[in-house]
């Protein structure tokens, strides 16, 4: 458990002016719309001991989520159940995750003297450069999600992402959260960790039950692809759609998911288990479940919009996939086929022979096949016995034909996309410009 | 009266981690379009390998993927040398290729032996091989994605399969004036192999077309490979051309790490 409490004491006044150059650097950046690593990266530079005195002010310490595939939505979802409990929460935005982006947002939310307003620091971070940014930051808590199949093309080896995560999590000074129902995780050497390992997990027969388990990586290393048993510390107990139980340190918590899907209740008992850590004895399962309550859903984890600029009218719900494991999580969290469906991939997932490794019997058929990866898509599809309707790799031409199709009995249509061509689906809907962050 | 025509899969579990499930439904697809009948078999260690078998295929995986049915692989040496020795398909890609040559040397310098039906040689270099990579063959332009550390070697040039265009590819080659261009695909009888995912096989009907060939030339049957294909063959067309843009156009080719 986390005893220290909350304290504010500035950082002082040498940090005055590496605080305001960067701060003036992001301002410079954004009026050109540009990226965000500079103004970390100057200021890094100017005052190297900055990033170290700014997490040192976390009363509560600094939490980094690390996994192949999750980070985005646990860390949003561990920030709402410390600010349901009343917590300050310094979170980096979506996407942000490498030590730059970390950095630049830190800098942004620090008062000129390099003073730091929240209580906690809940940041998603790069599984590649986990443990250089915890030398740094000095973690209290490290959350491992999962180690899924995916980019091959920077990591190459899956076992190498374990290992990252797990190198890293040396590094949490008061507690490692990690995966029980992943094979490589749940192998974790207790022993060689400095802080306490607990583990969660979804229960046995709800993942035998789900068309494809969990989609973790099989261990192809010690010998035993599958999973060494742990008792897990947080654990899914049941899952009606979108209301799941949880049991978290012998506590029953109820809440609700921002989407359906086993992966987001997998991530939702380990937000359970580091929101219970970071706050010990306070923690409580009605405002756990406010917190949840209170998420909004994220772009492209249960949002819907309006097709046709009509709130009243037909929506679209948009599902978010980055790789196989992603994709077939919400393929398998379907709730019947779509009565009508687009699917879309750009050219910012270069090699996209995982499609083939998906089973898209959910499926059966999708209306319009679109984004620059779209005849690589459409193959796939056919391959798997899946009917196309058009192939359209323009995604506004997608978007109108989308928008003829009679209206659906359900008032939703469906819409697979990675994440930038969900951008461009938002804004082509007239959903553009509100920036993605959390809060 | 159906032709029925026999697939075994080796290590799909272990050894499918670039979608080579992708090569075997490729092939499947369009042999069941031609009106045969297939059979399908997984093969993970222990099992035993099916007998009358037209084609094997072999995937990609992480070096421990290698370790883990290695021994399992070898035993199994005699039966697969065989079946290429006897006009057998193959298609071995990525890892799985590298299994099946004469050995593969890693980074600490450690030899994995192989099953040589590849007389060639295989190093893992700390050089990584990314991108889009177009080839060309006697069967047309062959094309898909690279994503390797290795480099093959061998003395018999006749084994060579094909021409980098663009990209990287497995092994060097010779050309006119001294200079060195390089290769991509490997082909001994029936068998080939390749470090090309994609995968390689639906994104290339023409290889799929030679590769079936030889299996039906093999069982001296007669299937009409064309039937019922215009739809395959259109969106591997668009799939193709949008790779050979990407490739052309951008000068895009390698991924900076
Ligand atoms: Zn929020």
């Amino acid at each position: 458990m986390m005893s220290k409490t909350p304290q504010a004491r500035s950082a002082g006044l040498r940090y005055v002016f590496p605080v305001l150059a960067g701060k003036l650097a992001r301002f410079a950046t954004r009026l050109r719309g540009g990226g965000s690593a500079f103004p970390g990266y100057l200021t890094n530079r100017l005052a190297p001991t900055l990033l170290p005195t700014l997490a040192d002010q976390f009363g509560y310490g600094v939490v980094f989520v690390l996994g192949s595939n999750g980070k985005t939505t646990t860390t949003h979802m561990i920030s709402e159940v410390l600010r349901a409990h009343g917590l300050r929460v310094f979170t980096n935005p979506t996407g942000a995750n490498l030590p730059q982006g970390v950095t630049s947002a830190l800098l942004a939310d620090a008062t000129l003297t390099g003073r730091i307003r929240a209580d906690v620091a809940v940041l998603e971070v790069d599984e590649g450069y986990a443990a250089d940014l915890a030398d740094q930051l000095s973690p209290a808590v490290i959350l491992s999600l999962n180690v899924q199949v995916d980019q091959l093309y920077r990591f190459y080896e899956t076992e190498r992402v374990a290992d990252m995560m797990l190198e890293a999590s040396k590094r949490a000074n008061a507690h490692v959260v990690v995966n029980r129902d992943d094979p490589y995780l749940s192998k974790i050497d207790v022993d060689a960790m400095p802080a306490p390992v607990t583990f969660f997990g979804v229960a046995p027969e709800i993942v035998a039950a789900a068309a494809h388990g969990l989609a973790n990586a099989a261990d192809t290393r010690s010998g035993n692809a599958g999973i060494q048993a742990r008792d897990a510390y947080a654990e899914v107990r049941s899952v009606q759609g979108r209301d799941i139980d949880v049991h978290v340190g012998g506590v029953d918590t109820q809440v609700r998911l921002p989407a359906r899907g086993l992966h987001y209740a997998a991530d939702a008992a380990a937000a359970l288990a580091v929101a219970s850590h970071v706050l010990g004895g306070a923690f409580s399962a009605d405002s756990a479940a406010d917190g949840f309550a209170r998420m909004a859903p994220a772009y492209g984890r249960g949002e819907v919009i309006p097709l046709r600029g009509d709130p009243a009218g037909e929506q679209v719900e948009f599902v978010m996939f980055k790789n196989a494991p992603s994709l077939q999580m919400n393929l398998d969290a379907l709730d019947g086929t779509p009565e009508h469906s687009l699917i879309a991939i750009d050219e910012g997932t270069p090699d996209v022979s995982w499609l083939y490794d998906v089973d898209f019997d959910a499926l059966q058929s999708v209306d319009v096949v679109t984004g620059e990866k779209a005849y690589q898509l459409a193959l796939a599809l056919e391959h798997a016995g899946v009917r196309i309707g058009t192939v359209e790799p323009d995604m506004e031409k997608a978007v109108a034909l989308m928008r003829e199709f009679p209206k659906t009995t359900a008032g939703r249509q469906t819409w697979f996309v990675n994440y930038e061509l969900m951008m461009i689906g938002r804004r082509i809907l007239g959903h553009g410009d509100q920036e993605v962050a959390r809060r | 009266m159906t032709a029925t025509v026999r697939i075994a899969q080796l290590y799909p579990a272990t050894l499918g981690f670039t979608g080579d499930r992708g090569n075997v439904r490729a092939l499947r697809v369009r042999l069941e379009h031609a009106g045969a009948t297939v059979e399908f078999f997984p093969v993970a260690i222990g099992d035993e390998l099916p007998d009358g078998l037209d084609i094997i295929i072999i995937g990609n995986g992480p070096l421990s993927a290698i370790r883990s049915v290695h021994t399992d692989l070898l035993a199994r040496g005699d039966s697969i040398r065989a079946f290429a020795a006897s006009g057998g398909a193959l298609l071995a890609i990525g890892a799985g290729a590298e299994l099946l040559s004469r050995g593969i040397t890693t980074l600490d310098g450690e030899l994995i032996e192989g099953l040589g039906v590849f007389d060639l040689d295989v190093v893992r270099t700390r050089d990584r091989k990314v991108g889009y990579i177009v080839v060309d063959t006697s069967v047309g332009t062959v094309l898909g994605f690279e994503d390797h550390a290795s480099e093959w070697t061998f003395s018999d040039p006749t084994l060579g399969f094909g021409r980098v265009v663009s990209g990287r590819g497995s092994f060097a080659v010779s050309a006119t004036a001294g200079e060195t261009a390089r290769g991509e695909l490997v082909r001994a009888g029936n068998a080939f192999a390749s470090n090309v995912q994609g995968p390689l096989l639906p994104l290339n009907p023409n290889l799929v077309r030679e590769i079936l060939t030889a299996v039906l030339a093999r069982r001296e049957l007669v299937l009409d490979l064309d039937r019922n294909v215009e739809s395959l063959d259109s969106h591997a067309a668009g799939a193709r051309a949008t790779i050979e843009a990407l490739v052309h156009g951008k000068g895009f080719n390698t991924i900076q790490l």
